[in-house]
């Protein structure tokens, strides 16, 4: 048998697999992209490089809000050598099975992740991958450990940075960071798990100016996930850029002051440089210390209490908190009445008390006399005759065109829109307008004297006090106003652009001074209701206001700007359940510009007056 | 009548040529894989590639030793050398096992393994088994005998356990196969023992290595093809099954073949030739089909080992993990790789890929060099068999030739399983890639083995006819 043909069979085997596995390597190496991400997966990791948060200054360049170092203590299974949990647990202080179960609870929390298609929990732990034992030491906690760490080999101190608020004051305008969730980490690829994020207040809203810009190093790691070289010699890496700082409007040292002022009584403070739309001064009363919100251990510990406590501390109430306004709003319908021409500055309406309750007072013949008295009687004359001014025969349909013009008075204030400051969580109060009460009455089955109670800041108006420092404000301006806000500079080249415009009401400018001349009365001539805010040598032009509260004591608000003349600061107090405007806020608010302005109180005894009251039934925690 | 011409004079310079090239890449991808910038000297004799190099000098000079012997030598010393390493097979088995297996005999760095030269061993053996029988009458003698010169080694090395080996020891079939030696006559006991039944021989039993590889090939194709879908270059929209595919591909090179016979076939043969090209077509296309609807009628988990078996399953952390890594490896290649000293995954350093340096060092090099690198190392060692093939063809004595080709199929097997189980085609069973491959044992058997080969292809033309 000859088998000399067989050499073609052999060769021919040779060749098919020299063939077949030239198409294999042609269809792994060219055609099937999957393997390149795994080797990615497997061997090429990207190591983000985050950049340190931007800090804030208040307007003195006061460090307010600062990068403080903290510890974790790392371990790595796999480097563990002769472990001694006895001995470790007696060097934390802790029980030997507590240290056994710490090692349990981190192969089930952080050494693994939430499957959500499958449902399932699955375990990635790796044991040559670094897990921090315990997190967020301070200093002294960590110097208390490290020094023996030479015994336990596989455990590491590791360096991170957290916030840290020099100053205990202005909780409710920082905000506070926290870890992110699972959410936040898919839609913004920023994040990673175990990053922290801006939760409220300007940390909230500046997150993105704030966090800076992370720097991207591709690393080729090993096996034990140590990186061992720059992948492409580092040609795609990219540099991280630390977050911008922020300078603040407020003034720290006013803020700590006005919040002193503020202890035992609910309420807020909020001041506003007129000239610049920047706030000096935002106190929600009461509020807490912002160290007791960093990181993961206090947050756990504190959040829960916080936001239990009856009194609300984390709820921001100058900008969440929406009351009516009481007699300050008076100056609002002053300025429009006269605008619309149904009234001059001369105007005088008798104290009709059948209408509407009021005090004994002279009569308003004017306009700063009216502010002066603040008498009721007057604006529902006043709001009358903007409301209904005859234009159409049908009443109702007369009233529904007065109050629609009367709305965009006040939007063109401020009011019942939304104020786009520069932190979240800014209400917009209710200025209601004709579709509100043909909810509440029906279609043309409402005129002026359903609603009048609105004509003096009761009823249904609401206001912001941020908006009523506003309107104080706006006066001071004789009739326009920058949108209140926080940062005046971001990372040094000054605020939003929204910040920069100029919003002009729709009243004139020169109606405004006989508005600001009753002010001035209100609390520098007799008769004034504000004659507890009087200052030596600063003419303080402000409005009290009292507001009917159906549920308790009546609320004290008072607004006000100083000097007359190029005014530096304009101001509202509202303190709920407190009583006469004139009595509380009026003096709290004179306190303020006072300090503000002099840096010095004069009247010690009023600064005593206020500090130790206590009022707004502040419900104490049982102990 | 020996001519005393220079030892160089009929050498076999194109195969040497190849070779030499051969070991240049292996240096090269070895140097590249285990370097270490504190010893950057390839002659540094701690690191791998300094290991290597003095590995390559001490083979060149044992294979220079070899050459320097007349070829009659190994005819006449086949059975002493064949009993001496099968003693040192089972010697070995008293050794302290490393790594699981009792394959080293001696410790340190000049430990070697006896598995490498039974190959060689066995294959003089069976040359001068082969050579000195007549195969005019096959009996089942003979070939319980030819069967019984592997199947001794094979069952020691299996002991150790060396299961990579074990595999290459079945090559020598293929040399049986060229030489007539087949399955035939131990079928034909089988058949004929049926009443009225009378073979002289059956068609199954003569070709049975050639269509059971075929088999496998094409078992494997349709498998890896299950969970495939092929989609045309520039024709996106165009997506067909893995599994129609190899039909469709078939068919083409069947209807091929048919037209080629038609045309092109002598007269006298076309029926048998039309005839066999239908038989294989029918045959592929039943192994094709019985493969396919097996494999999906199995339970999910005999799936699923097969399915890891051939790396078509990811499990990067489990069982699979040298293979997954590896094939990350080759695959994130690309078309012309990261470049020389960039394989990212297969480094040492890295150590992603375990034995990156030994049975896996064909992914450092898929990696760094990609598809091209690839396609010319995998056409080098094509070359290289075909030449061992040309070579075995040309020589006179049925010992040469048979010694040729039992060279050219332990190679192919130690190519086809290496690369293989980097490419998801064969079974993770550690067997170096020949030169290639960091390893002592394995680059001084393969030289020895080369060595023979030249000499005996250099003295070829004293042997009489």
């Amino acid at each position: 048998m000859n088998t000399d043909n067989r050499k073609f069979v052999i060769i021919f085997f040779v060749v098919i697999v020299g063939l077949l596995y030239s198409m294999r390597l042609f269809y792994m190496q060219v055609v099937d992209e999957s393997w390149v991400l795994r080797a990615q997966e497997i061997a090429e990791k990207r190591k983000e490089i985050t950049p340190t948060r931007g800090i804030v200054f208040d307007r003195n360049n006061k460090q307010i809000v600062s990068n403080k170092v903290y510890y974790n203590l790392m371990f790595v299974e796999e480097k563990l050598m002769n472990f001694d949990t006895l001995a470790f647990a007696k060097m934390l202080g802790w029980k030997k099975e507590e240290v056994s179960a710490r090692f349990q609870e981190i192969k089930e929390g952080e050494g693994s992740y939430y499957n959500k298609s499958t449902k399932k929990r699955t375990s990635n732990y790796m044991r040559s991958r670094a897990y921090p034992f315990l997190k967020e030491l301070t200093l002294d906690e960590i110097l208390k450990i490290a020094p023996f760490l030479d015994k336990f080999p596989g455990f590491y101190e590791e360096a991170t940075s957290m916030r840290s608020y020099p100053f205990a004051n202005g909780a409710n305008i920082l905000g506070y960071l926290s870890e992110v969730t699972g959410e936040e980490i898919k839609k913004d690829r920023f994040y990673k798990p175990a990053n922290n994020i801006g939760r409220t207040g300007l940390e909230k809203f500046y997150e993105k100016q704030l966090r800076g810009i992370k720097g991207i190093r591709y690393v080729i790691t090993s096996a034990m996930n140590d990186a061992i070289q720059s992948y492409a010699g580092g040609k795609y890496d990219t540099i991280a850029k630390p977050g911008a700082n922020l300078t603040l409007g407020i003034d720290i040292g006013l803020q700590a002051y006005s919040e002193q002022l503020m202890q035992n009584k609910k309420g807020c403070i909020v001041a506003i440089e007129p000239s610049s739309g920047e706030i000096l001064t935002f106190v929600s009363a009461p509020s807490f210390d912002p160290n007791l919100l960093i990181g993961k251990r206090n947050i756990s510990a504190n959040y829960p209490k916080l936001n239990k406590d009856p009194n609300l501390p984390l709820y921001p109430r100058p900008l969440a908190s929406e009351y009516p306004p009481g007699s300050i709003f008076k100056l609002v319908q002053s300025l429009i009445g006269m605008q619309e021409g149904v009234i001059t500055e001369n105007s005088g309406f008798p104290c009709t008390k059948s209408m509407v309750g009021c005090h004994n007072h002279p009569m308003a013949t004017d306009i700063p006399k009216a502010v002066q008295y603040s008498c009721n009687p007057y604006y529902y004359y006043v709001m009358k005759k903007i409301i209904q001014q005859g234009k159409k025969k049908n009443v109702f349909a007369d009233a529904e065109e007065g109050l629609t013009k009367w709305v965009k008075y006040m939007n063109s204030f401020g009011l019942g829109v939304k104020m786009e400051s520069d932190i979240t969580g800014v209400k917009k109060g209710l200025i209601p307008g004709p579709k509100f009460y043909d909810k509440w009455y029906g279609y043309h089955n409402w005129q002026f004297s359903s609603i009048r109670s609105i004509s003096i800041g009761q009823g249904e108006v609401k206001l912001t006090p941020l908006q009523m420092a506003n309107i104080a404000a706006i006066i001071a301006n004789r009739g326009w106003y920058y949108t209140p806000h926080f940062v005046k500079s971001i990372g040094g080249k000054g605020p939003m652009e929204a910040f920069k415009k100029k919003n002009y009401t729709m009243v004139n400018s020169k109606y405004y001074p006989s508005v600001i001349e009753g002010m001035r009365r209100v609390v520098n001539e007799s008769g004034g209701t504000a004659a507890s805010a009087r200052l030596q040598d600063i003419v303080i032009c402000g409005k009290t206001g009292t507001v009917q509260n159906p549920h308790g004591k009546d609320h004290s608000v008072f607004i006000a700007f100083a000097p007359k003349d190029n005014p530096k600061i304009a101001i509202a107090v509202f303190i709920e359940n407190s009583g006469y405007g004139g009595t509380w806020a009026a003096p709290t608010a004179s306190l303020v510009i006072e300090k503000f302005l002099k840096g010095k109180i004069s009247n010690e005894g009023k600064e005593k007056r206020i500090m130790d009251a206590k009022l707004s039934n502040i419900e104490n925690e049982k102990e | 009548m020996r001519e005393n011409k220079s030892l160089t004079g009929r050498i076999d310079w194109f195969l040497v040529l190849l070779l030499v090239l051969l070991i240049s890449f292996g240096l090269a991808t070895l140097y590249s894989v285990a370097y270490n910038a504190e010893h950057p000297s390839i002659f540094d004799l701690s690191q791998l590639y300094g290991k290597q190099i003095m590995w390559l000098g001490i083979s060149l000079f044992v294979g220079f030793i070899v050459y320097l012997i007349d070829s009659d030598i190994y005819k006449k010393f086949a059975l002493p050398i064949y009993g001496f390493v099968l003693f040192l097979l089972v010697v070995v088995l008293f050794m302290p096992p490393v790594n699981g297996a009792r394959a080293w005999l001696g410790i340190g760095p000049l430990g070697i393994q006896p598995a490498e030269f039974a190959k060689i061993a066995a294959a003089l053996v069976l040359a001068k088994f082969i050579s000195t029988v007549s195969l005019k009458t096959q009996n089942t003698r003979l070939v319980l005998i030819a069967f019984s010169i592997i199947l001794g080694p094979m069952f020691l090395i299996l002991l150790q356990p060396d299961a990579g080996t074990f595999v290459v020891f079945t090559s020598f079939l293929f040399v049986m196969y060229r030489e007539g030696i087949t399955f035939d006559p131990l079928i034909l006991n089988v058949v004929n023992s049926f009443p009225n039944v009378k073979f002289k021989q059956t068609w199954v039993g003569t070709h049975f290595i050639p269509i059971l590889f075929v088999v496998i090939i094409l078992a494997i194709m349709t498998i890896l093809s299950s969970r495939v879908f092929v989609v045309f270059p520039f024709l996106s929209s165009i997506e067909i099954s893995g599994f129609i595919f190899i039909l469709v591909a078939l068919s083409v090179v069947g209807f091929f073949a048919f037209f080629l016979v038609q045309q092109f076939g002598s007269k006298r043969e076309r029926s048998n030739t039309t005839f066999a090209v239908l038989l294989g077509y029918g045959l592929s296309l039943s192994v094709i089909l019985t493969v396919h609807f097996g494999f999906s009628s199995l339970a999910p988990h005999q799936k699923e080992r097969i399915e890891f078996f051939l790396g078509m399953r990811e499990d990067p952390d489990g069982e699979d993990y040298n293979r997954n890594r590896a094939m990350a490896a080759v695959g994130s290649g690309g078309f012309s790789g990261k470049g020389y000293q960039n394989a990212s995954v297969s480094s040492v350093r890295s150590n992603h890929v375990p034995e990156s340096e030994t049975d896996f060092i064909f992914c450092p090099f898929a990696e760094e060099w990609g598809f091209l690198g690839s396609l010319v190392l995998i056409v080098l060692y094509i070359t290289i068999l075909i030449r061992i093939i040309f070579i075995a063809e040309r020589q006179r004595s049925v010992f040469n030739r048979v010694y040729a080709y039992c060279v050219a199929m332990i190679v192919f097997y130690h190519v086809g399983i290496n690369i293989g189980m980097n490419i998801g085609f064969a079974p993770v069973i550690g067997i170096p890639l020949p030169f290639f491959s960091y390893g002592g044992s394995s680059m001084l058997s393969f030289t020895i083995m080369m060595f023979i080969l030249l000499k005996l292809d250099s003295q070829r033309m004293d042997v009489l006819r």
